[in-house]
């Protein structure tokens, strides 16, 4: 009775939100009402509010693409695009894929070649059964931080006047991997001359000194979106017989050797700022 | 009543290592396809009546698998969809070379090993596919998931099939065989499989929150290596008092396991690991600094604050 009583305190404690169970019907979100979603495109109810959508739904497999993806860079930006669909105040992605090109600080747009790809890839996978458009674009800040740089933001905003509804999603694979837990961000662009009503509160993160410039002049142009993973019931039921495997993965995985140099640079970064102030 | 011909074990020595994505990725193939043959009821009254309908209405998918072979390892890293012909019972070819290029220009170290299909078991008219497929790759790879949510289930419904030419009734054949194949990971496909399956907080959470996650992984970890080792203790106490027969392959196995503990004693390692730990140790100690420091700092402040109004008076010079 002892451990139940303080399993609940911990929940309490930590505020910890039961997970409801996959079930088939929540696997409705897997269909695509080509109907609603051409409706709602016309509707256009994020033309009149910036700050309409508010959540992000990742499907499991999204997210895994976007990750591996980041990761197999190692230190070099990667991008690619996410297909998916809108649903209320939410966009939904069901889908990354990878895009080749090889992008530096200055440049991670889309040339010709990638446009090309791109129209390629969609045809394709129209006729395989993928039948959502391209919702958004991602790209990774290995061992940066997830924010949007100057670059990126006036990327995002074009985007966002000529495809919308758009989305940028940003990750940090060697954050990942060094902390544990993925780390990833999802931002939206205000239009040219908005200021926000409110000053949403955001998570603090630490950003190398050489970026911290960058990150503050611009980091008013853009907010957060919550985001939330969904699953489907065969993924859950998969997953959980893959942890059969896995554990052994879990046990002798270490954090400290994968990501020597991170730690270093870090940690000569903190020295420097120790100095200035 | 379809005559399955599988040999039980494969003989050609390679062995199979299995990315989870490729797992994920099919079986989301599977359930859009399945959503988009089923959709789902828009009222409530006639949720009841396609419930029914929809059990029955299981589609197969099939799709490419790409990788990369060295040696006698094949990795099989990620996959892509295929759209299958069923007049001409095999896979559209055109199709298959647009989707290679697309994909050989963002991964240009994998090429194709293979193909997957759903189902519960191996079909005739699945060599039929599986024979075409020869002319890109000699020896090609079926992976086959069963799609179906079985409660019970301990072992991962992923089966990998190789063909091999076997003389049956003097006619020489090619038939599936079965090979094992291992769950092989990179640390990012990892952390994100373990945060999609457990559904962990992602961002806002604190850092009791992100640190009991990552012990509650662990611990399921350990409570699974804790109860393999106790089968295998409950084994030994048995064969020991003879209620099972002695099995001595079995326990030539057990005994080189014992025998690789402990892992490494080399002086070299030694050094390594204490080298490794001190500056772990350094570096929290840094932090506490840190932190203590800063503390300090805010104590200062305040106290500053609050006798301000006494130092004026007095002559008296701040506290710092």
């Amino acid at each position: 009775m002892d451990s139940a009583i303080a399993q609940k305190t911990w929940e309490l404690e930590n505020n910890i939100l039961a997970v409801e169970a996959p079930n088939p019907s929540s696997d409705f979100i897997f269909y695509y009402d080509e109907v609603a979603q051409a409706m709602s495109l016309k509707a256009k109810p994020w033309g009149n509010d910036p700050h309409f959508f508010k959540r992000v739904k990742i499907s499991a497999l999204a997210l895994l693409k976007m990750v591996i993806h980041a990761r197999s860079g190692g230190t070099i930006e990667v991008m690619g695009l996410m297909q998916g669909k809108t649903g209320g105040d939410a966009i939904i992605v069901m889908d990354a894929f990878a895009l080749p090109v090889e992008g530096t600080e200055t440049r991670v747009n889309a040339q010709a070649d990638a446009y090309e790809y791109m129209v390629d890839y969609s045809q394709t996978n129209k006729q395989a059964g993928r039948l959502e458009n391209v919702v958004g674009w991602y790209h990774s800040h290995p061992g940066y931080g997830c924010w949007l740089s100057g670059i990126d933001v006036s990327t995002q905003m074009l985007n966002q006047q000529f495809q919308e509804p758009f989305l940028a999603v940003v990750i940090d694979p060697t954050r990942t991997v060094s902390a544990g837990k993925v780390d990833i961000g999802a931002f939206r662009t205000y239009p040219e001359g908005y200021k926000p009503t409110d000053d949403p509160i955001s998570e603090y993160q630490t950003i190398p000194l050489n970026k911290i410039e960058d990150f503050g002049v611009h980091c008013k142009q853009y907010y957060a979106l919550n985001i939330t993973y969904f699953k489907s019931s065969l993924d859950c039921h998969l997953l959980d017989l893959l942890w059969n495997k896995y554990w052994v993965n879990t046990l002798s995985s270490s954090p400290l050797l994968g990501n020597g140099d991170y730690v270093a640079g870090q940690l000569s970064d903190l020295g420097i700022s120790f100095l200035c102030t | 009543m379809e005559i399955k011909r599988m040999a039980s074990s494969s003989s050609s020595g390679l062995t199979f290592k299995l990315h989870p994505l490729v797992i994920v990725n099919i079986s989301d193939h599977y359930t859009r396809v399945k959503s988009q043959l089923n959709p789902p009821p828009l009222t409530s009254t006639s949720a009841t009546v396609n419930g029914v309908e929809n059990q029955q209405q299981a589609p197969r998918v099939y799709g490419c698998v790409i990788g990369v072979q060295r040696g006698r390892t094949v990795e099989i890293f990620n996959s892509f969809e295929l759209l299958y012909d069923p007049s001409t019972h095999s896979l559209d070819r055109p199709f298959l070379k647009k989707k290679q290029e697309l994909y050989k220009k963002v991964f240009p170290h994998f090429y194709i090993l293979g193909w997957y299909s759903t189902g519960s078991d191996a079909q005739e008219s699945d060599m039929h596919i599986h024979r075409a497929l020869m002319d890109i790759n000699e020896s090609p790879l079926y992976v086959l998931l069963n799609p179906a949510i079985n409660p019970t289930q301990k072992d991962l419904p992923v089966t990998i099939y190789e063909s091999e030419l076997h003389v049956i009734d003097g006619i020489p054949q090619l038939i599936f065989v079965r090979s094992s194949y291992t769950i092989e990971t990179v640390e990012a496909e990892r952390i994100s499989v373990d945060h999609v399956a457990h559904l962990k907080p992602s961002d806002g959470g604190s850092a009791a929150t992100q640190l009991a996650a990552h012990l509650t992984g662990i611990h399921s970890a350990i409570k699974m290596l804790n109860s393999r080792i106790r089968v295998l203790h409950h084994y030994l106490v048995g064969m020991q008092k003879g209620d099972i027969p002695c099995e001595n392959s079995l326990l030539r196995q057990v005994s080189s396991l014992l025998r690789r503990l402990p892992a490494i004693e080399s002086e070299k390692f030694q050094d390594d690991f204490l080298m490794e730990y001190n500056d772990t140790l350094l570096i929290t100690y840094l932090a506490m600094f840190t932190n203590c420091s800063s503390t300090m700092n805010e104590l200062v402040d305040k106290f500053n604050t609050a006798y301000d109004r006494h130092s004026r008076r007095g002559g008296r010079t701040a506290f710092i």
